[in-house]
């Protein structure tokens, strides 16, 4: 089986490239057109990674680079937002698409490709956890009338080099927006 | 989940969405990690369930399902829309499909008996090297292999692999046979085949002992049918009379039961024959003068004195019968004496006079539950294996070392076998003595198809990647072929099951209507709508020539040495079928439908013969008949004769693991081994009964066996149904209020009303609401396992029911009416779950607000909030809540409830409640809030009948409706304003949710 979803895979990592090659010269045609060019933001090299807050992954995957530096969509990794309770996470082979061909010196990648050659999944460990008592319909709040944005309540993820729990996720937080936006704060909206 | 989902094994039938987990993952309490898929599976969001459709295989008769897939994982089975048999619903072994599947007991992998005679794990090759070896050493007429009902291409493979070895050992083997019915047809009609039995169009229904609302051949579809053919609707509404020695739940259905002396069935059918004959024959065919000689000998006064139902009620069922249109059934197992083809043969001609063959009943379509087994064809080849005629044999998917009383020695023939394979997927009796076991996929895992029927030709597709190191036995068969080389390898084609069985259909494209599409096409629209299913094919048989000589007498209970004078009713449990279902935790605490017994057996003893014998509910009563012994505690119940004792088939295991194991009695062991004139078993049997001294409070989730006026399930009769008008059969419980108390409940409907205006309860809401119909619920309680599935109720086990801490949110309640000194005895049933009280007694009383009324009229338990005082749940007249006494989903607690991998089968989108916390049923609350979220995402309303609960999903009877009460013109809402309407303990002021429609029942005056 693994033969015949390869191909695919390798389709899916080609389009991709491209795709992002011609998001980042789109941007690049943008910056030269507009009178004042804004400001492109470049994530650090080098970063201390002690001093970041949040869980240590087992990759140092940056989302300050994919999600900042190259502004890619958070839909493109977490596909179901849009659609399910679950956001999605993007599968070992959807971050091969890139990496089969990009990043290559990169100590971090390196790993990657060695899980994808043992074809062993990614451990990542959660920074944002619900108690099983709570259901989260993603779906709801990303497609609700009240234009919420991811970053609203994860924070400013495609600055953060190592991603951390942003809002505390306690049911008086949730209770807040609901409150603010005058949607149901009935308990069994979330209780079930 | 690690797992690299395989593409192929996976094909979409809809992409329903549901609301959803918290996280990618197996496990419901949200995992630590977040482990991605490696290659994300088509057609797999996470958080959305995808559905697949398959087959059925808890019994033989074939229903449709789709299995709702979330994450990778089977978290449901409900019923198939497409299905011709049961259209959308399933009963309740097949909801438990689910614990076959996640059984914690199955074999893991496969197993050889060591040199110490215990079973070491074995790899697979070595495995088939073993198998290819013993064959190429025995010669073919040496091999045996008994299968259960197999009929597609597996059948066909079976058959093909022996004749490539040489063999002609097959042996087809269900207990349930219907050996009798068989019998009948052929000599009544010339035809052994079954038929199909149309009871949509039967207003007159006369059952002979048959259990056809429970095991007898389509039990799903014909409930359906029946609940159509009965039910009330504008042109009246039909009759069901049952014939029976004991009331079995099917019995509890009818309109009128007659209980006839035991084994006299087939002389009160040819009078009630002869009488329509001589009265009513102008339906009958013109070859009825075959018969009008026979029916002749058979006047009503004389066969009233032979069954001891009075002449003028044999005239008068006669009388309703040929008013038509009318179907007599038999042939049901629990109705199997040693005469029961004479049964069977009766009601044919019964059928015939009354012109019913071809109209009700229609040959052609051939049915078959048990492929042709017969008994005797079991008791041969235990013949054979005793003479040591047979070297190697081959189980699969029967266990006739538990099924066989034991008086036919075969576990005692196993041993002189050399080589025995079993494929079990959990060692049962027969497994226990094998040499080898290669279990076998669950049949969830399984590519497969099934023919229950001409014309039907059913797909089962896996839904999911198999739990253990299993293989589908088609597949070791082809592989260990393939092993042996020469000529039996080169008879097939393929090693590969799923080529074979895709070979066959290719065979068969043209012929199931796809002829002109690529395969590929067929095949996934094959999958897609679980089958092909073609008309029925129908034809009516002629009298055979010789049926005026046929003899009738009845069953006498032949006194052998050492039985008794009482006859025992060795009965199918509607619970666990033929047995096999005895491993699922679900099932085993699932109350039978008549005792509500959970966890064990019982003896139904009539409480004046109890009294004679000076026994009481709950002693242990120790049953002999000429054949063996069996112990089980006593329930009294009127249902039965007073000459009659009865007892379940399918507990008393000594293997199919931990749930099954040393439960209850093994009731075929006393029956007798001898293979009737028919080739069957005889489930009469002449016993006597002794009270052992002992006792045990019985494992009962029931209180009180009478209403003791409370009028909870009410009924009223066909008769005033038609003369009453408005709400006349209302029952009043209200006591007088006084003013004083009055005018408080108008100050706090008044405060209820303001706050009605305010936060989220200001505005238009719905009020959910059920409405269920009581004359359609037959009790089978598939809706109490379907909501077991759905919620994530735990099994609590037979010491907590007996302490009455059972979890069930839903319950079936039973009543009884009558039956002392000689009035006609009648039972009640119910179904119970929360009734989403508009006033609910249980909120007010709750210190932390767990208990509230949500804007859309649900009682609402918040399982966080809960801090576990009970007084919500002491303050419940409907006693419909439930408390976590310990924690069911914790690994090191004594009442751990999902050992591995059970706990798979847990619904993603259902809290898993802890310990201290109360539970209770909130109409599917997350059925509900996910059709909402999807409605809200498409920016549309919620059309009525858009949110089905998982009771009403599976009832089979499409007895409950779900909706909003707020919607005039909501089905809920249409039943409400029925003349039957009522509202349980409405008196109380609670304002329930729920409402029930009378039971109506067509009796006619005495």
């Amino acid at each position: 089986m693994i033969g015949k979803v390869l191909p695919v895979a390798r389709g899916i990592a080609v389009l991709a490239l491209v795709g992002v090659a011609f998001y980042a010269a789109f941007h690049a045609v943008q910056a030269q057109q507009s009178d004042q060019p804004p400001e492109r933001f470049i994530a650090p090299v080098d970063v201390d990674t002690a001093g970041l807050p949040g869980p240590v992954q087992p990759i140092f995957y940056r989302h300050d680079v994919h999600a900042g530096q190259y502004e890619m969509d958070c839909l493109y990794c977490h596909y179901a937002a849009e659609v399910s309770s679950s956001p999605g996470l993007p599968s070992l082979d959807a971050c091969m698409g890139c990496h089969l061909l990009v990043g290559g010196g990169n100590p971090e990648v390196a790993k990657l490709r060695q899980a994808a050659t043992e074809r062993r999944p990614i451990e990542w460990v959660e920074v944002h956890k619900l108690p099983s008592f709570v259901r989260f319909p993603h779906m709801r709040h990303v497609m609700s009338d009240a234009d919420i944005k991811c970053q609203d309540c994860h924070g400013e993820v495609e600055r953060m080099p190592q991603v951390y729990q942003f809002s505390s996720l306690k049911m008086g937080w949730c209770l807040e927006c609901h409150k603010k936006e005058e949607v149901t704060t009935d308990c069994t909206v979330c209780h079930y | 989940m690690a797992k690299q989902m395989d593409r192929r094994r996976f094909l979409k039938v809809v992409g329903v969405t549901s609301g959803g987990a918290v996280a990618v993952g197996c496990s419901t309490d949200a995992p630590e990690k977040l482990i991605p898929y490696l290659v994300p599976p088509e057609n797999q969001i996470p958080g959305i369930a995808t559905y697949y459709a398959t087959t059925c295989r808890e019994c033989p008769a074939g229903c449709g399902m789709h299995v709702r897939v979330r994450e990778g994982r089977a978290v449901k089975v409900e019923g198939n829309p497409d299905s011709p048999f049961n259209a959308g619903r399933l009963c309740a072994r097949g909801q438990a499909s689910l614990q076959g599947l996640y059984n914690p007991d199955r074999v893991r992998g496969p197993m050889e008996r060591g040199a110490d005679g215990d079973f070491q794990p074995i790899s697979w090759e070595d495995a088939y090297a073993r198998v290819a070896e013993r064959l190429g050493q025995v010669s073919g007429d040496r091999i045996a292999f008994v299968t259960g009902n197999e009929s597609g291409s597996f059948d066909r493979l079976v058959n093909e692999w022996l004749s490539a070895l040489g063999s002609q050992g097959r042996l087809v083997f269900e207990p349930f046979g219907y050996e009798a019915l068989r019998y009948a047809n052929q000599q009544v009609f010339g035809v052994n085949a079954l038929p199909s039995y149309r009871f949509a169009e039967a207003r007159h229904v006369l059952s002979f002992g048959t259990d056809f609302l429970e095991t007898w051949m389509n039990p799903v579809q014909n409930t359906r049918e029946f609940a159509a053919g009965h039910g009330l609707n504008e042109d009246g509404m039909g009759r069901y009379v049952h014939i029976e020695p004991r009331m079995s739940m099917s019995g509890i259905n009818a309109d009128e039961w007659i209980a006839p002396n035991p084994g006299t069935e087939a002389i009160l059918a040819l009078a009630i024959a002869n009488v329509v004959l001589t009265d009513h024959g102008d339906n009958a065919p013109s070859d009825v003068f075959r018969v009008r000689q026979l029916l002749g000998g058979y006047d009503p006064e004389g066969a009233s004195g032979v069954c001891g139902v009075p002449a003028e009620t044999i005239r008068r069922l006669a009388a309703e019968f040929a008013e038509g249109p009318s179907l007599a059934v038999a042939g049901g197992m629990g109705n199997q004496h040693d005469q029961a083809h004479a049964t069977a043969a009766a009601v044919n001609i019964l059928n015939y006079v009354a012109g019913n063959i071809g109209r009700t009943v229609a040959f052609g379509s051939n049915p078959d539950p048990s492929a042709g087994s017969t008994y005797r064809g079991l008791a041969d080849l235990t013949q054979r294996m005793r003479d040591g005629a047979v070297d190697v044999l081959f189980v699969h998917g029967a266990n006739p070392a538990y099924s066989a009383p034991t008086g036919l020695g075969f576990v005692e023939a196993l041993g002189q076998v050399g080589f025995k394979v079993s494929f079990a997927r959990v060692i049962d009796e027969t497994a226990a003595q094998a040499d080898l076991i290669l279990p076998d996929h669950d049949p969830l895992e399984q590519w497969n198809d099934f023919e229950p029927r001409a014309g039907t030709y059913l797909l089962q597709q896996p839904v999911m990647q198999p739990v253990f190191d299993t293989r589908q036995t088609g597949d070791v068969l082809l592989a260990v072929a393939s092993q042996m080389g020469g000529g039996v390898a080169r008879r097939f084609s393929t090693q590969v099951y799923k080529d074979y069985l895709q070979n066959v259909w290719r065979a068969r494209q043209n012929q199931l209507g796809g002829s002109g599409m690529p395969f590929d096409d067929f095949w996934a629209a094959s999958l897609q709508a679980g089958g092909v299913y073609q008309p029925e094919p129908s034809r009516a048989p002629r009298l055979d020539r010789n049926v005026g000589q046929l003899s009738f007498v009845p069953w006498s209970g032949v006194e052998e040495t050492g039985s008794g004078d009482l006859t025992l009713i060795a009965y199918p449990s509607p619970v666990f079928f033929d047995g096999r279902g005895a491993s699922r935790p679900w099932l085993q605490e699932l109350p039978d439908p008549v005792s509500k017994i959970t966890w064990g057996s019982w003896v139904e003893i009539h409480p004046a013969t109890a009294a004679e014998y000076g026994i009481v509910e709950g002693d242990f009563v120790e049953v002999t008949s000429a054949a063996g012994t069996a112990v089980a505690p006593a329930f009294l119940y009127p249902g039965v004769r007073r000459d009659v004792v009865a007892m379940a088939l399918g507990q008393g295991h000594s293997e199919l693991g931990r749930y099954a194991q040393g439960r209850g009695a093994n009731v075929y062991n006393l029956l007798s081994s001898e293979p009737t004139e028919f080739g069957g078993l005889s489930h009469y049997q002449k016993v006597s009964i002794r009270p052992t001294g002992e006792h045990e409070v019985l494992a009962s989730p029931a209180g009180k066996k009478r209403q003791m006026g409370r009028g909870i399930a009410q009924s009223t009769t066909f008769e005033e149904v038609r003369a009453g008008e408005g709400h006349p059969f209302h029952v009043e419980h209200a006591a007088e209020v006084p003013e004083k108390i009055e005018r408080v409940l108008e100050e706090w409907q008044a405060a209820q009303d303001r706050e009605r205006t305010r936060g989220n309860y200001a505005g238009e809401h719905p009020r959910w609401g059920l409405a269920i119909d009581l004359t359609r619920c037959t009790g089978c309680s598939a809706c109490v396992t379907a909501c077991y599935a759905e919620n994530n109720i735990p099994v609590v086990g037979k010491l907590a029911v007996q302490r009455g801490r059972e979890m069930s949110w839903l319950r079936i309640e039973r009543y009884w009416e009558g039956g002392e000194d000689d009035e006609p005895f009648t039972v009640e049933i119910l179904p119970m779950m929360c009734q989403q009280c508009g006033r609910a007694p249980c909120e007010p009383v709750c210190p932390v607000f767990a208990a509230y009324r949500t804007p859309d009229g649900l009682n609402a338990q918040i399982y966080n909030r809960c801090i576990g005082t009970r007084y919500c749940s002491n303050n419940c007249p409907y006693k419909v809540r439930y408390f976590n006494w310990f924690d069911h989903s914790a690994e090191n607690d004594p009442a751990f409830a999902f050992p591995e991998p059970l706990r798979l089968q847990l619904n993603p989108d259902v809290t898993v409640r802890t310990k201290g916390v109360m539970e209770k049923c909130t109409f599917c609350v997350q059925r509900i809030r996910d059709k909402q979220n999807q409605a809200a995402l498409a920016d549309r309303e919620l059309v009525d009948g858009e949110i089905l609960t998982a009771c009403q999903q599976s009832c089979p009877a499409e007895a409950i409706t779900f909706g909003d009460l707020n919607d005039p013109n909501s089905a809920v809402s249409r039943s409400r304003r029925n003349q039957l309407n009522y509202r349980v303990l409405e008196g109380l002021n609670t304002d329930p949710g729920v409402g029930y429609l009378m039971r109506v029942r067509n009796t006619v005056e005495a």
